[in-house]
């Protein structure tokens, strides 16, 4: 066991979260699921489960060790409704950062009625102290 | 010595209830029973979100906290949330509320991490 690892209580500069690499990460993934997709209400829990995974899964094996991990994927259905989100953290500035990418997918049907997905991926990593 | 060992376990738990009743005082006390407009709504997320972690922090636990707000107008639109985490099962938790009222959602998550 490498003793000294276990005694450092900060990422160095090499390991800390990168939210560039990870945006990349996300609007890959996004991208390729979700550019020809409808929004339908049944597909879309299944949908939204298997796309948080999928980004975890690939940010896991980032390198970003030592990390703890929340993905976060929200979608929507457009219908000309107005729709605000935000958030805010209580963490450590220093160590801590999140990553985001927003995708609009136009698609227009045969009867002119318009279906947007709106998707916002929020991933936020926490450093586990010990 | 084993009742502290006892109240440190409770200490760093993701209490749920604890939570929820944070995170729908602070909607209730910010939007009520106003009606959706779109040059206020980018005060009510903030001042929801604000008000959340504020309390939240007060309840003095060792806990990183990660607090979003969507508020969405009541058009007849779906709307789907999903979470996938890498965290620690015995200690970390979330808690997700949806509020109401005649115009709008309102849906609060929070993820808590332990330190």
């Amino acid at each position: 066991m490498d003793t000294s690892d276990a005694y450092i209580i900060r990422p160095n500069h090499r390991h800390k979260f990168k939210p560039a690499v990870v945006r990349e990460c996300i609007r890959e993934i996004v991208r390729e699921r979700l550019s020809a997709a409808k929004y339908d209400p049944k597909e879309v829990s299944e949908q939204s489960r298997s796309l948080a995974d999928c980004v975890r899964d690939k940010v896991k094996c980032a390198g970003f060790d030592r990390y703890k991990l929340v993905v976060q994927v929200v979608i929507g259905e457009q219908r000309g409704q107005g729709v605000k989100m935000m958030s805010r953290c209580l963490w450590d500035a220093d160590t801590d950062n999140y990553a985001e990418d927003v995708f609009f997918n136009f698609v227009l049907c045969g009867d002119c009625f318009w279906n947007l997905l709106l998707l916002r991926i929020r991933r936020y990593s926490i450093r586990d102290e010990r | 010595m084993a009742n502290m060992d006892d109240d440190l376990a409770d200490e760093t738990v993701f209490v749920v209830e604890d939570v929820r009743k944070v995170v729908k005082e602070s909607i209730e006390v910010t939007i009520g029973d106003n009606a959706y407009q779109q040059n206020r709504v980018n005060q009510w997320t903030t001042n929801v979100v604000e008000q959340s972690l504020s309390q939240l922090s007060k309840l003095g636990k060792p806990f990183k906290y990660i607090v979003t707000c969507v508020i969405m107008q009541k058009t007849g639109a779906g709307v789907q949330s999903a979470s996938a985490c890498f965290w620690d099962n015995t200690t970390d938790g979330n808690c997700s509320v949806t509020w109401e009222n005649k115009s709008m959602y309102c849906i609060v998550s929070v993820f808590g991490l332990a330190i």
